[in-house]
């Protein structure tokens, strides 16, 4: 089976000097879900930008769904792979939401009888249905960047990158476009690639990529690299509140398992005696 | 911003909401030709009772037409003064501080009043029955046949909505940073001219980062998206003509060929 991404020894830097990525490889495989982490300047997001072509690579390669990203295939290639950026204000292209999620189609000339059913379809699929006619000006953050995930869904791509997408939301945007992440990853099958600040969205992803300087410093499930406690800490990472609560439990001397997520917790606390 | 009259959309759902942009900018083509031509005070009384008509079809209050006229009243003042001074023919008919009223100034300052009324009252309704975007899809067509001689109007459509759809967000932006500076001891109330200009400069400045880096990105993602101003686009909204299109075409028409037609037998 080919991988969704396959990176193989990719490098990259702005100025020609210093590389922003050095020597990077790595695999993701299909209908997966991988997040990557890693404090500011470790070069998360530009690794987002060469894997849907807006920067060109300085060495190395980068496959997707097994065809090598060049100029040629640059173009036919984002028919099968979206991205939703930080800034819910800066990709809402359209007057309305309607007109948003028609851009991607319009793009790549789907006809126009079919548009109206696929923007209602996708509208549906993130809950914005009776949004169609607001302008962006009327919407919130969450909800712009639940469009964004429309747009993308318009034009069925097999893979999402999501570039801190929630880093800009309130908890409660943040917490709804979370789980309409897992929501793609597990009914639609669809590969997701998320570079996020927030270890909650970590916890809850099968694979994780942590950069350093460039490079990958730690790969394997959340459960393996959380074990690396004192590591992140030490590249300015966080680690989920659930872990933290574990291990403060543990330290205080009661018997609790190292849980990830708050559900675990919760049913941990439960089996207390 | 509610203030501003001139250029608004309302959504009154009256008959010329539902035409067809094309047809709307055609009537106001023909019209605007119309005031232009020389045809006398009949050709503007035609011209007016058309306007006349259009303005109620729409739905539109006068007043509301009128407000969108505040801004050019002075103009209208120093118009009159320049006239009274420079033309200096046709009957004199009465004299204020040794300087003589001649009827031709008065005339002619009529005639442009009229004129600017009558255009000011045509754009108005244009903006106010037309949704921006459908506006610019509208010119978009227009422009099409234009292509073939290198005008790249799909570019140019596109332009004017990205920064149609940016407006409100460059405002909210100014406000932010206007509030920004303001909590760091900026006055841009009080102050000398000098003190004012170094105000309105500790605004635009940040703006104007904040525009590129906005630029920058919105750019990103229109790419990310597959947009290639080179390649060809299918479009999700499309123009229909209706019967009440043709009509006013034509009637507009008319009413140009009309005033040709008065010009040159005046």
């Amino acid at each position: 089976m080919t991988a969704a991404i396959e990176v193989s020894h990719l490098s990259f830097s702005y100025d020609g000097q210093t590389d922003i990525i050095k020597d990077v490889s790595f695999s993701i495989p299909k209908g997966s879900y991988t997040t990557i982490i890693g404090h500011n300047g470790s070069g998360k997001s530009t690794i987002a930008k060469l894997i849907i072509g807006l920067l060109a690579a300085k060495s190395g390669q980068i496959k997707i769904l097994g065809e090598e990203l060049t100029e040629e295939s640059v173009y036919n290639l984002r028919r099968h792979i979206g991205i939703v950026f930080q800034n819910p204000d800066n990709q809402f292209i359209g007057a309305t939401v309607a007109d948003d999620i028609a851009f991607g189609l319009e793009n790549h000339c789907v006809p126009q009888e079919k548009m109206q059913g696929i923007i209602e379809e996708c509208a549906a699929k993130v809950g914005m249905t009776e949004f169609l006619d607001s302008e962006p000006t009327h919407l919130s953050g969450g909800q712009k960047q639940r469009v964004a995930i429309a747009g993308i869904l318009a034009i069925e791509p097999d893979i999402i990158i999501f570039d801190e997408s929630t880093s800009m939301l309130d908890p409660q945007g943040k917490a709804s476009i979370n789980a309409q992440i897992k929501a793609l990853n597990q009914e639609k099958n669809l590969t997701i690639l998320s570079i996020t600040h927030d270890m909650e969205e970590v916890a809850q992803s099968e694979h994780v990529l942590v950069l350093n300087q460039g490079k990958v410093e730690l790969e394997g499930t959340p459960a393996e690299i959380f074990a690396h406690e004192k590591m992140l800490k030490s590249m300015y990472l966080d680690v989920p509140f659930a872990l933290e609560f574990s291990h403060a439990c543990a330290d205080a001397g009661i018997d609790f398992d190292a849980q990830l997520t708050l559900d675990g917790v919760v049913r941990a606390l439960c089996r207390l005696k | 911003m509610n203030r501003i009259a001139l250029g608004r959309y309302l959504p009154l759902g009256s008959i010329v909401h539902e035409m067809d942009p094309r047809s709307k900018i055609m009537i106001m083509l023909f019209l605007m030709i119309s005031i232009f031509i020389p045809a006398g005070v009949w050709g503007y009384v035609l011209i007016g009772i058309y306007i006349m008509i259009c303005l109620v079809l729409s739905k539109l209050e006068f007043s509301y037409a009128l407000r969108s006229m505040r801004p050019m009243v002075w103009m209208m003042v120093f118009l009159l003064i320049i006239n009274c001074f420079a033309i200096r023919t046709g009957t004199l008919w009465f004299s204020i501080f040794g300087l003589g009223i001649y009827s031709d100034a008065i005339y002619q300052t009529l005639y442009i009043v009229v004129r600017l009324t009558l255009m000011i009252i045509i754009t108005t309704i244009l903006t106010a029955t037309t949704k921006p975007l459908d506006l610019t899809l509208g010119i978009e067509k227009l422009l099409k046949p234009f292509e073939k001689i290198g005008l790249p109007a799909h570019i140019i459509a596109m332009m004017i909505s990205i920064a149609l759809r940016f407006i409100p967000t460059l405002i909210e932006e100014t406000q932010r940073i206007m509030n920004a500076q303001a909590s760091r001891g900026v006055d841009m109330e009080n102050g000398s001219f000098k003190e004012k200009i170094m105000a309105v400069l500790s605004l635009v400045v940040p703006l104007f980062v904040s525009s590129f880096d906005r630029a920058d990105q919105l750019a990103n993602a229109m790419e990310a998206r597959g947009y290639d101003p080179n390649k060809p686009r299918t479009r999700y909204k499309v123009l229909h003509m209706h019967s009440i299109d043709y009509v006013g075409m034509v009637t507009s028409a008319l009413v140009l060929a009309v005033c040709i037609v008065l010009a040159v037998v005046l």
